[in-house]
């Protein structure tokens, strides 16, 4: 005969929680509300001084869509490290502003020097992309490298393959340069009388990498294995998942990811430039700070495209107002304090809030 | 039980205290030594100039910051941290250093004690986000490094520092850097990379270090003061920085612009895992870092010699880590089966 | 300790704890999963600190706010996991906080001359003393973790589960330190969920529910039901009903499977509807064979027949594939996936399942699919969206389980399908493993929990030593199985 009691768990009684109460421990402990939070945050402080006279230039809604041009290259480089980072295992990819760099001549080389076509072209780039992203998988999940270090020496082989092929010099032929058109900003079909014309880019780049990350990551079985992976690749072993093609993947769109990124870079700078993703600190840096931002938690497992293209658009607007708040050179300065204060702030804020509340999102 | 142990000669048959340490150099540090010998005396008969003194001593010089710094992010990615901000921190200490002896033609102790100071606060700043703030190494020193460029830009002022004067140049490449033929910021190098190599064999807190990388919260209750020791690792690193901002102040010309420091993360970094240390932390050190350090100085030198273009040396880093890393991980792996 | 509670966010571990110990006593407390005893040992080793109530060491209040309080008033505490520097020696591990100094040095000798009669007492080889510690077995671990507890001077030890990774012959020797250390008047705390190894080592047990102390108890006065009857509030079976499948063709046939030094010439049949119990002590290769069968590990000889075919699997994919799905023995490590929803945690067993059109997500499907789950295993959640960090061990491993259930399993391994499983949940595995056995499902227990493998096994295989030492039908008794698994006498060595 047997009895067993069924017990409750003993939780302390729950108060009722007000709407107030309730809507500042979402914006604590949910990214995404802290995120839209500061954006609206910062575009409200931006006009305010725009009317007060105190900018330089006008932030406005056509500034503003102006400014989008560069979240195109930032927010797709943000999704490539989201990509790896939910891999797990340290997963991160400090080469993409390296593949940037080599996607780009060879870019350069097959739609200006070789003209193989436009779409023949974007073709071989992604592949280009690909390929080196493979490198970084086969590194990491075949052999077992921690990322940081095989995408740290992949970063030194890219960039200076980049620069060895190039001859150090950028291509800049007439096909190139026309290919400025690409970065252009058009005036949407339809409704866009009224609104202002946004770079083209992010209809042609941004938004099919972002839809299609959200589909994989959300929709298909090997954005669940990415996941799984991420929690826990022991677990996600026993549990039949093949770890090592599923973070090898990982890596490998990484890369494609940012041989899309250096079409975009071709387009925004009408020349592609062996440096294009290596130049002063790199586009790794701020690509891994928009994950971080967006959410992610850097030991995998947890991230989303919503947060990638949040952190983005923070970032690029407040970056625009700050450039018009200080003059020249003063604001690129201002926007790494900006930067690095948003990083700590949010990071900081996210872990005093999860002791309290629990585990984020 | 330990009270019936407690002071006792060792019996007859104790293991010798050499065998109970960790071996004195390890597979990597033996491997590094070789290649290094191999490529010197293959670049040797390449170049008959690069076993000359006017090309191995400014080697020497070169290696000397890399290796510095190299020996804070020793101590740092031993208790599983890590610091990329290291090359904003050069940026910031050498222009403090450099704009304050323009203005007011302070000596070189002073100067010296500066530097370090303001790299010892800078890594104080480190060092207590990551152990009080508990939130990853790598996102605090990314989110550091910006705030630090930041504050170094700003005091550059968008131009260059000029007329830097030569108090410094006991550290640099010219005559003025050597006795007896041996530069002074290399020596100054083996004797901080000797006292970190004690430190971190002999000294309680130093094997405290590896407890911590290996597993920080066995750390914490064995007693471990684990969050003060984090600190210390970071402000190591940063009164380093500051040390090697002064050589690299002095290996440059009067005029200090601020390309300085750009980068300088990452060859550390690569220098320090050449040399054989762990990135996931407990195991890790010194003479390695000086090992890889020197490594990655031979390629850029030689490479420069052969005349072949200069991009070639950041492929070769990039081989040289794969390479070292590498082999780390098979001979982990076989050990770990036996 | 007295009147300790202890509140986590809004869930109350402890609700009123009292524990009072004695000196040179074995003093074993027991609960239920989420009972608090985890709880109320960090809160004496420093590692927590209470809501309220107070602390007294020899009548004298204390307030421990650290674990270095706690070291210092002679709490010494070994958890399950050993808590070791896989990089450092032995030496390194037991002296870390406490090294032999000379000035700022270090003093070798001195450590290695205290080494060598705390490595006799435990029983490893003095050779060992400066191998890195990652390279130890984990037995070895836990041994060195418990030397490093005893040389800290302790006079109150707290032991948190210590036998559940030891082997028989290792127990015995824990238990002989734990006798030594009482003589010398060092009170020892020890927690286990082994009812029955209670009786040869404490000498007073106090039963904790529902996070509180219930009363303390001599252990004369106690047997095991009674204490599982405390912990549980209810009653609780024993034994199924014996039945036979002789007539039938086996799922699974083990012909002569060799794994490297590990097992040798294994053979077994477990038929549809049977439930074949695996019963070895750690090291003896019974985990090896649940491994060989899931494609884990690859046999070296012999062969696999699975459903009359012969079979080798690369990989767990390939044997889930074959309707092969297996439960394993480390929940936390390896398999749960901690901050994801329960809904994951179950569909990542067999996401084809999910998925009509291939590679794509049905989350309609998906959410069907667990709650359907969900309610036959009884998994006690207001909806399949929880994170299973938030869940007890036995709902998690409920959860766990779904996950092989998700196509009815032609043969279901369970490798320790109840460790750290509270009494009632434990009750209700059982109960779902037979109810599969009915169904069909072949089904494959390995287990070290002794009583369990009687009680839910048809049959008995005694695995010892990479062989199969016994067999045993209904009837047997506790006592047959564990002689035919140590075999020799135990203290003869430590494995």
């Amino acid at each position: 005969m047997t009895t067993t009691a069924l017990k409750q768990p003993d939780t302390a009684p729950q108060r009722k929680e007000s709407l107030g109460y309730r809507a500042v421990r979402m914006l604590l402990t949910q990214r995404i509300a802290l995120l839209g939070l500061l954006t609206v945050a910062v575009l409200a402080v931006m006009v305010s001084l725009n009317s007060a006279g105190a900018l330089s230039g006008s932030y406005d809604a056509d500034y503003l869509a102006a400014a989008l041009i560069s979240a195109v290259p930032l927010a797709m480089l943000g999704l490539a490290e989201l990509m790896v980072i939910l891999s797990g295992r340290g997963g991160i990819d400090l080469s993409v502003g390296a593949i940037v760099s080599l996607c780009g001549i060879v870019f350069g080389y097959s739609y200006g020097v070789w003209n193989l076509g436009l779409f023949l072209s974007i073709l071989i780039t992604a592949a280009a992309g690909a390929l080196c992203g493979a490198l970084n998988g086969f590194l990491v999940a075949y052999i077992g490298f921690p990322p940081l270090i095989a995408t740290l020496a992949t970063f030194y082989a890219f960039k200076s393959l980049a620069l060895i092929i190039s001859g150090q010099k950028p291509i800049s032929t007439v096909q190139i340069q026309d290919f400025f058109s690409a970065a252009q900003s058009v005036e949407i079909p339809l409704i866009g009388q009224n609104l202002p014309n946004i770079p083209l880019g992010i209809f042609t780049f941004l938004i099919p990498t972002a839809a299609l990350v959200w589909v994989l990551l959300n929709r298909t079985t090997f954005g669940r294995r990415l996941f799984a992976l991420g929690t826990n690749d022991v677990a996600a072993a026993w549990a039949g998942v093949d770890t090592r093609s599923n973070r090898m993947t990982a890596y490998v769109i990484s890369g494609l990811i940012s041989g899309l990124v250096a079409i975009v870079t071709v387009a925004q700078f009408a020349s592609a430039r062996p440096d294009a993703g290596v130049s002063g600190n790199g586009m790794a840096l701020p690509a891994i700070t928009i994950a971080v931002l967006g959410g992610v938690a850097i030991t995998g497992g947890i991230g989303r495209v919503s947060g990638i293209l949040l952190a983005t658009l923070l970032v690029v607007w407040l970056n625009a107002g700050i450039l018009l708040a200080f003059a020249g050179n003063e604001g690129t300065q201002f926007q790494l304090l900006a930067l690095g204060l948003l990083l700590i702030g949010a990071s900081l804020l996210n872990n005093l809030t999860r002791k309290k509340f629990g585990v984020l999102n | 039980m330990s009270t019936n142990l407690k002071s006792r000669a060792p019996a007859a048959g104790t293991p010798s205290p050499r065998k109970m340490l960790p071996r004195l150099v390890t597979g990597q540090e033996i491997v590094l030594i070789g290649i290094i010998s191999v490529l010197w005396i293959l670049l040797g008969f390449l170049t008959p100039a690069f076993l000359t003194p006017g090309s191995i001593l400014p080697l020497l010089v070169a290696v000397a910051p890399i290796a510095l710094i190299g020996v804070g992010m020793t101590f740092v990615i031993i208790t599983a941290g890590i610091d990329v901000s290291v090359g904003a921190m050069l940026m910031v200490s050498a222009v403090i250093t450099a704009q304050t002896m323009v203005a007011t033609g302070i000596s070189l102790v002073p100067a010296l004690l500066l530097s370090i100071a303001v790299g010892a606060l800078l890594g104080l700043v480190n060092g207590f986000l990551v152990a009080y703030g508990k939130i990853h190494a790598i996102i605090i020193t990314f989110g550091t490094a910006n705030i630090f460029l930041f504050i170094g830009l700003r005091l550059f002022g968008s131009s260059t520092v000029n007329g830097v004067p030569g108090t410094f140049d006991v550290f640099g490449r010219g005559a003025a850097g050597r006795t007896l033929g041996i530069p002074h910021s290399f020596a100054i190098t083996l004797v901080v990379v000797a006292v970190a190599w004690w430190y971190l064999r002999h000294a309680a807190s130093g094997r405290h270090l590896f407890a911590i990388g290996g597993n920080a919260n066995a750390a914490r209750l064995a007693g471990i003061n684990v969050k003060p020791l984090v600190l210390m690792t970071y402000v190591i690193t940063g009164a380093l920085v500051g040390l090697a901002a002064c050589f690299v102040i002095a290996q440059g010309t009067s005029t200090l612009d601020q390309s300085v420091g750009v980068g300088r993360e990452l060859s550390v970094i690569a220098a320090v895992v050449i040399g054989g240390t762990s990135i996931l932390g407990g195991r890790g050190s010194v003479l390695g870092t000086l090992l890889g350090a020197i490594l990655v100085q031979t390629v850029t030198s030689g490479v420069t010699q052969l005349g072949w273009p200069s991009q070639l040396s950041d492929l070769f880093v990039g081989a040289a880590i794969i390479a070292a890393v590498g082999t780390d991980i098979v001979r982990e792996r076989s050990r770990r089966k036996s | 300790m007295r009147g300790i509670s202890k509140n986590y966010g809004g869930v109350r571990a402890i609700r009123q704890a009292d524990l009072t110990v004695q000196p040179g006593t074995v003093h074993a407390l027991v609960g239920e999963n989420g009972a608090g005893k985890s709880t109320l040992i960090k809160i004496l080793a420093g590692a927590e600190q209470p809501d309220t109530g107070t602390i007294e060491f020899d009548g004298k209040p204390v307030t421990i706010t650290s674990t270095t309080d706690a070291i210092r008033l002679g709490v010494q505490t070994v958890y399950q996991e050993p808590q070791l520097f896989p990089d450092l020696s032995i030496t390194e591990n037991i002296f870390v906080g406490r090294e032999i100094k000379r000035g700022p040095r270090v003093d070798w000798a001195a450590q290695a001359a205290q080494i060598q009669e705390l490595l006799d007492m435990i029983g490893l080889p003095h050779k060992l003393a400066t191998a890195p510690v990652g390279d130890l077995s984990i037995a070895q671990q836990q041994q060195v973790s418990i030397a490093k507890a005893v040389a800290g001077d302790a006079s109150i030890l707290i032991l948190d589960e210590p036998s559940a990774i030891l082997t028989d012959a290792e127990i015995n020797v824990l238990f002989s330190i734990v006798r030594r250390l009482t003589q010398r008047g060092v009170a020892v705390i020890y927690i286990s969920h082994r009812l029955d190894e209670l009786f040869e080592i404490a000498d007073t047990v106090t039963v904790m529910r529902d996070g509180q102390t219930l009363d303390t108890y001599d252990i004369q006065d106690l047997t095991v039901t009674k204490i599982a009857e405390l912990m549980v509030g209810g009653i609780v079976t024993e034994q199924r009903e014996p039945r036979d499948f002789h007539d039938i063709d086996p799922t699974l046939e083990l012909q002569n499977i060799d794994y490297g030094q590990l097992l040798h010439g294994i053979n077994l049949q477990v038929r549809p509807g049977e439930i074949l119990g695996l019963y070895g002590l750690l090291g003896s290769g019974v985990a090896e064979i649940a491994e060989t069968v899931y494609g884990m590990k690859q046999p070296t000889g012999g062969q696999m027949i699975y459903r009359g075919k012969p079979m080798v699997n690369k990989g767990p994919a390939e044997a889930r594939r074959r309707g092969i799905t297996l439960v394993p023995a480390n929940r936390s490590a390896q398999g749960v996936f901690s901050f994801q929803s329960i809904r994951f945690n179950i569909s990542i067993g067999d996401l084809a399942k999910l998925s009509p059109l291939k590679g794509w997500v049905n989350k309609r499907r998906e959410r069907d699919i667990a709650l359907d789950l969900i309610k036959r295993l009884g998994v006690k959640t207001p909806n399949e969206n929880q994170p299973i960090s938030a869940m007890s061990g036995g709902n998690a491993q409920k959860v766990v389980i779904a996950r092989q259930l998700l196509s009815t399993p032609k043969l279901l391994v369970l490798a320790e399908p109840t460790q750290g499983v509270d009494v009632g949940a434990k009750e209700e595995i059982h109960r779902l493993i037979g109810q599969l056995a009915e169904s069909g499902t072949a089904v494959l227990v390995v287990t070290t929990d002794l009583s369990e493998v009687l009680r839910i096994s048809d049959r008995v295989l005694v695995v010892r030593e990479g062989s199969i030492a016994a067999e045993f039908g209904p009837g047997a008794t506790q006592v047959d199985i564990l002689a035919a698994a140590s075999g020799a006498v135990p203290t003869r060595k430590a494995s």
